[in-house]
């Protein structure tokens, strides 16, 4: 008895490993309709199973489609609120370019880092101003000096007023010399400065409603 | 408590136009400043079921400063710093204009001096009437002739009610003034009234303790300390228990100060502070004074 049972036992692990073998050789050869789709790790082409193996880009989540950015997009104008300024330039001008450039860089990282939110940073045109003198011998006057005055503007788009003090109070201490500041509100006026003055179009214009 | 807070709330804030400069060697110790307020909406006034009996009665308290004029001095490290940087930078950059001329200048000079010169050779284009070096001789001279204003005096540091001291530090205004039964050091204070906002308290703290020529600019309508205390248990009733202080920053303009202020007013550094405030007081003022 025993030893009959042992023998079973025996062939039975031989019998079933056969019968695995040939299964797994069987279902890739085997297109049951039920399974052909199946997964999406299903490997296509049966002469190329290595085919499409590198696929990774189909197991990301789907992205929005990419539209072309409209570049120097108009902010709108914040308005004021109870507890909040609308949209407020913050203007830095002075003589030496870099301690303007330096002074508006600070202010900016200040603003990201006290969460203030930055509409927009730009230049102003600079002006120069020619500073004449008058000669020790005679009326003429000869030009001394060219002086050109550097302008920054940081357009912040909302300012906690319960913020705005504490913020006032460290770029007024931080002010280096030779710098003036100015905070003031932004209007479609300053906004329009920002452009060249067209002359053929405001000409053509006037023609037009003579 | 109840009542002020929500007309600060309902109120639309006023539109400032503020002008903050900064130069080097200005005409008097302060930043000329304008401010043009151009939308000021009068507050709304309270109904009687706002007012909540509380037993804490309001002041608002302003802290006046003056911001500093000149930039501070550099520690050691900061020198060392500066100086080596000066120099790279002058390592690295290239002649300008001026130097060129004087360089071309002087190649002419030696060029005419060499024995075998031809002036017909000599490309002459317009004969400058001065030559480089004197006008740099006339810029050296005209350098020496300019005076700049001392950066230090040390006999105005001493005068703590000046408030041109220390030029390169921001100072605050602090007044005596009658608080119960003594008088106090402290930051220039009055009581709330019905009917004003607490700035407006503020501001009237302010005028009534300096004089009349002095101008300040607030910083904002929001207040940025409280300092609250109980009065003295003999002094307590039903009604008033302590009183809570808030306070106001402002910035203090260009302005001559006219007449006498009416109280003994002092100028004093952060620094300073610990040696006219109480302890408890000054814990809470020292939170929102910066020493920049």
């Amino acid at each position: 008895m025993n030893h009959i049972l042992r023998k079973l036992q025996v062939t039975f692990p031989q019998q079933a490993s056969i019968l695995n073998l040939s299964l797994c050789r069987a279902t890739p050869s085997i297109q049951h309709p039920m399974w052909s789709t199946a997964s999406i790790n299903e490997r296509q082409y049966r002469d190329m199973p290595t085919h499409g193996i590198g696929r990774w880009r189909h197991l990301l989540p789907k992205q929005a489609s990419k539209k072309k950015k409209v570049k120097n997009q108009v902010k709108d104008l914040v308005s004021a609120t109870d507890t909040a300024y609308g949209t407020l330039n913050v203007k830095v001008s002075g003589y030496d370019m870099t301690v303007v450039e330096h002074y508006s860089q600070y202010i900016h990282n200040l603003c990201n880092r006290l969460n203030i939110k930055v509409a927009e940073s730009y230049a102003l045109p600079t002006k120069s101003t020619e500073v004449l003198l008058m000669q020790e011998q005679g009326n003429k006057t000869f030009v001394d000096a060219v002086l050109k005055t550097h302008q920054r503007v940081v357009q912040l788009s909302s300012l906690n007023a319960s913020l705005c003090p504490v913020f006032m109070d460290v770029i007024l201490k931080n002010q280096p010399e030779g710098v003036q500041l100015s905070v003031q509100e932004h209007t479609e006026a300053d906004y329009l400065l920002r452009f060249k003055a067209r002359p053929e179009l405001d000409g053509l214009i006037a023609q037009i409603y003579q | 408590m109840a009542a002020p807070c929500r007309k600060m709330a309902s109120r639309s804030f006023s539109r400032l136009l503020c002008y903050f400069s900064s130069t080097a060697v200005g005409s008097g110790a302060c930043r000329r400043f304008s401010v043009t307020p151009i939308d000021r909406a009068t507050p709304l006034g309270s109904t009687a079921a706002d007012r909540a009996t509380s037993p804490w009665s309001l002041m608002a308290a302003v802290c006046l400063q003056r911001l500093p004029v000149i930039s501070a001095d550099c520690s050691p490290i900061e020198q060392r710093f500066k100086q080596m940087l000066q120099q790279m930078e002058l390592e690295k950059s290239l002649v300008s204009d001026h130097e060129l001329r004087l360089l071309e200048d002087a190649e002419k000079m030696s060029r005419r001096q060499a024995a075998d010169y031809d002036s017909d050779e000599e490309d002459r284009g317009d004969q400058e009437i001065m030559m480089t070096q004197d006008l740099e001789d006339t810029w050296e001279q005209r350098l020496k002739n300019f005076h700049p204003a001392p950066r230090v005096r040390a006999d105005v540091d001493e005068d703590l009610s000046s408030a041109q001291r220390c030029l390169a530090d921001s100072l605050v205004l602090l007044a005596e003034q009658q608080v119960g039964a003594e008088k106090l050091w402290l930051l220039p204070q009055a009581a709330w009234q019905e009917g004003e906002t607490l700035r407006q308290t503020a501001e009237r703290a302010l005028d009534s303790v300096t004089a009349a020529g002095v101008k300040a600019t607030f910083l904002g309508n929001a207040p940025c300390g409280v300092y609250k205390y109980k009065l003295p248990k003999a002094a307590r009733t039903e009604g008033s228990v302590g009183r809570k202080v808030f306070f106001f920053k402002a910035i203090l303009a260009d302005g001559a100060p006219g007449s006498a202020p009416t109280a003994p007013l002092l100028w004093v550094k952060k620094s300073e502070l610990q040696e006219y405030l109480k302890p408890a007081y000054m814990t809470k003022v020292d939170r929102f004074i910066l020493n920049l």
